[in-house]
């Protein structure tokens, strides 16, 4: 295949998300120097509401870890802490944020602050509970665990719920203790209604990729909108983010544009993206012209596309149902086969890229079923690659590109025969493509 | 006569295949180098070497695809196909009721699910590392001194196959050392060592469906001892003859005569001092 450059999009999305997540930095070095509170949290199902009621700054290992990966900072980091003992086959978000901790390197060069609470919001990962007891024991903070149930039902349970809820409450009382700020309920709420509409926003950019073709990538172009969404959710900063991203990527939309001059191939990613070789694996996808309509990735700190927002009226009943049902990570894995059907059927997608994470079992772990669910029970093509997230010393560029190339190869062929069916046509094809009544019944997604 | 070549150029072999069309498609020639440290030269001596075995002019081939992990190394090709497709598409050539390739390689295992005109329908392959590969073969027989060619017939006379427990390329090395230290016969070794390979590319194959039709590709497939374990693994027979060895290359070859299509242009075939191509 000729190498097609990827062509993301470049507007003021981008230049305000780089503001943005610049300006994050600030504040967190501000933060060091006796400006507003830290508190550092996990991506997944995060609580960030509950910060910006205290006009506390987010401080999350995992955007650094990735920011050093993305700048192909990781490896240093990641040997520091083997060196000290970590495991090679320990989540490598984990070795480079401690080894980064250990060795005083920053992703933008500023300096990070010491949080005033090490609040592990543990949702869906067990890492995150040792991850954030190494951090708090390296920089001498104290921790708080909120333990999320795992969602095992289809539907989250009134008890789960006022577990969470209680919890919630505990932490309001440790963070005025620690921060000596009293709570406000009305910038909680305010909060809360700002992220409602950001989640809304959101949400309506990821429905612009159900167009043919799309004007965004689900996966890579996502990505890059995940950090504001994720650092700025419940404030009014970004709230007029992604309602001017909604805006730029609509009238794109109306225009007809997409990625690529021409869309060839419509996927679902499913799996974080090896962000050591960020830019050389979207140019895999670019020399086939294929584009993500949608990705699981860009679930794990919510999933809204499907109808949750956050509810200023009930704000910590809304933060539990948040944590516990409306993220990837905590749900059940039949869920997430659920989720990854939906989007081949609506976002219309000729098939599915499976990225296996060596280091994180998390999302890794059952991804072969996944892969044998898909082309076999479902019949939609499906390819499955492996790398990691962050160690650059499990991606083999050769390999890779050579599955790549040949899904698509055979992608293509299929479609010169008039034998490749796109969305719900695809799925409909697979000869006793449905899930037994049984799973059905524990899959059923959650509005 | 319309002629088109393929070129695979492998990690240990460069394999190189003319088809020619007139009527039907038939296999001109072939012919094997080793790929050395030079893979472009590999890639044009493979290339004018099965020239020769055709009797046919390299100017006079229409059309080149190359495959294989050097095939962007091949100046005069005029496209590249993994190796994937091409494995899939020879094997239904050489026979046409394949549904499953078993491709073992040097560096490389995979099992294809194919279609009934030799389309990919899916595939898996190893990962990163040589478990189960050609390499891993290659260094049983250095750790026992035996010739690569040899081992496969050797490993027939197996009585008692001993149980090798890693798939590990490298540790594989200590474990038939102490096997061989406790008396075992370098036969019964080499049962154990093929039963192991065997069973891992099978646990690999499951992963697509194997359907019946199952033909064997790629440099093991030479090996009379692989087949046979992977037979006893699989309780079933292979399709496997001494042209599926060059699956890949032939694959490519009738992906060349296909694409080469109505725009036939003679005289494709360039020294490598020329600029690439495509
Ligand atoms: S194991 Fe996976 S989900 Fe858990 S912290 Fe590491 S990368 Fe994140």
């Amino acid at each position: 295949m000729g190498e097609t450059q990827a062509s993301e999009y470049r507007s003021d999305i981008h230049r305000q998300q780089r503001d943005l997540m610049l300006r994050w930095y600030q504040r967190l070095e501000e933060s060091a120097h006796g400006g507003p509170p830290a508190v550092s949290l996990m991506i997944s199902g995060n609580c960030v509401e509950l910060l910006e009621a205290f006009g506390a700054v987010p401080l999350y290992p995992e955007v650094n870890a990735l920011q050093l990966a993305i700048r192909h900072q990781s490896l240093d980091p990641i040997l520091a802490a083997e060196e000290m003992g970590y495991a090679a086959d320990n989540c490598a978000y984990v070795k480079a944020d401690i080894g980064a901790m250990i060795k005083g390197i920053t992703p933008a060069g500023t300096e990070l602050p010491v949080p005033k609470l090490v609040l592990c919001n543990f949702v869906g990962c067990n890492t995150y509970v040792k991850w954030f007891e190494h951090a708090a024991e390296f920089q001498n903070a104290p921790l708080a665990m909120l333990d999320v149930p795992f969602l095992r039902t289809a539907e989250p349970r009134a008890e789960d719920v006022a577990y969470i809820v209680c919890q919630l409450k505990e932490i309001v009382k440790q963070l005025e203790e620690l921060t000596g700020r009293r709570f406000d309920y009305d910038r909680f709420r305010e909060a809360m209604r700002c992220s409602a509409r950001v989640e809304e926003a959101w949400s309506r950019i990821k429905h612009l990729a159900r167009r043919t073709p799309t004007p965004f990538d689900a996966y890579f172009d996502a990505i890059t909108l995940m950090g504001p969404l994720y650092v700025y959710r419940g404030s009014p900063e970004g709230v007029a983010f992604f309602e001017l991203a909604l805006r730029e990527l609509e009238e794109k939309a109306a225009r007809g544009e997409g990625i690529y001059d021409q869309e060839r191939f419509r996927v679902v990613m499913e799996g974080p993206p090896p962000y050591p070789f960020f830019r050389t694996f979207r140019d895999m996808f670019a020399a086939w012209k294929a584009t993500a309509v949608a990705s699981t990735y860009s679930t794990v700190g919510g999933l809204w596309e499907f109808g949750f927002r956050h509810d200023p009226d009930h704000p910590f009943e809304s933060l539990a149902m948040h944590m516990l049902a409306h993220n990837v990570t905590n749900r059940n894995y039949l869920q997430r086969y659920d989720q990854i059907r939906r989007y081949i059927e609506e976002w219309d997608a000729d098939g599915v890229v499976i990225h296996f994470v060596k280091s994180c079992r998390l999302f890794s772990a059952g991804q072969g079923d996944m892969r044998g669910y898909f082309t076999q029970q479902l019949g939609v093509p499906t390819l499955y690659v492996e790398s990691d997230l962050e160690d650059p010393r499990y991606f083999s560029e050769a390999q890779i590109k050579n599955r790549m190339d040949a899904f698509f190869e055979a992608l293509e062929h299929a479609r010169s025969t008039g034998t490749l069916h796109r969305g719900a046509a695809a799925i409909r094809h697979a000869p006793g493509g449905e899930i037994a009544p049984a799973a059905a019944d524990r899959l059923k997604i959650l509005q | 006569m319309r002629v088109a070549a393929g070129v695979d150029v492998g990690s240990t072999q460069t394999k190189a295949v003319i088809v020619g069309e007139d009527g039907g498609v038939r296999m001109l020639g072939r012919a094997l180098v080793d790929t050395g440290a030079n893979v472009q030269r590999a890639a044009e001596n493979g290339f004018l070497e099965a020239c020769r075995e055709s009797g046919v002019e390299p100017e006079s081939v229409g059309f080149v695809v190359g495959t294989g992990y050097g095939r962007y190394k091949i100046t005069f090709g005029n496209t590249q196909m993994t190796e994937i497709s091409c494995h899939a598409r020879g094997a239904h050539f050489l026979f046409p009721s394949t549904r499953t390739v078993i491709d073992m390689g040097g560096q490389d295992s995979k099992a294809i699910s194919v279609g009934e005109h030799g389309e990919v329908l899916d595939f898996v392959m190893n990962d990163k590392c040589a478990a189960g590969t050609g390499r891993f073969l290659a260094n049983a027989a250095e750790v026992l001194g035996i010739g690569l060619d040899e081992i496969g017939p050797l490993s027939l006379r197996a009585r008692h196959p001993v149980k090798i427990t890693t798939v590990c390329t490298v540790f594989v090395e200590s474990d038939i050392l102490s096997y061989l230290a406790q008396g075992k016969k370098p036969e019964d070794v080499l049962g154990g060592v093929h039963l192991a390979i065997a069973r891992r590319t099978v646990s690999l194959a499951r992963r697509v469906p194997i359907d019946p039709g199952i033909t064997m590709t790629g440099g093991v497939s030479r090996n009379t001892g692989m087949v046979k374990a992977l037979e006893e693994v699989l309780g079933t027979k292979l399709q496997v003859n001494s042209d599926a060895h060059f699956a890949g290359a032939l694959g490519a070859a009738l992906f060349a005569i296909e694409k080469m299509g109505e725009s036939f242009e003679s005289g494709i075939w360039r020294p490598s001092n020329a600029t690439p191509r495509g």
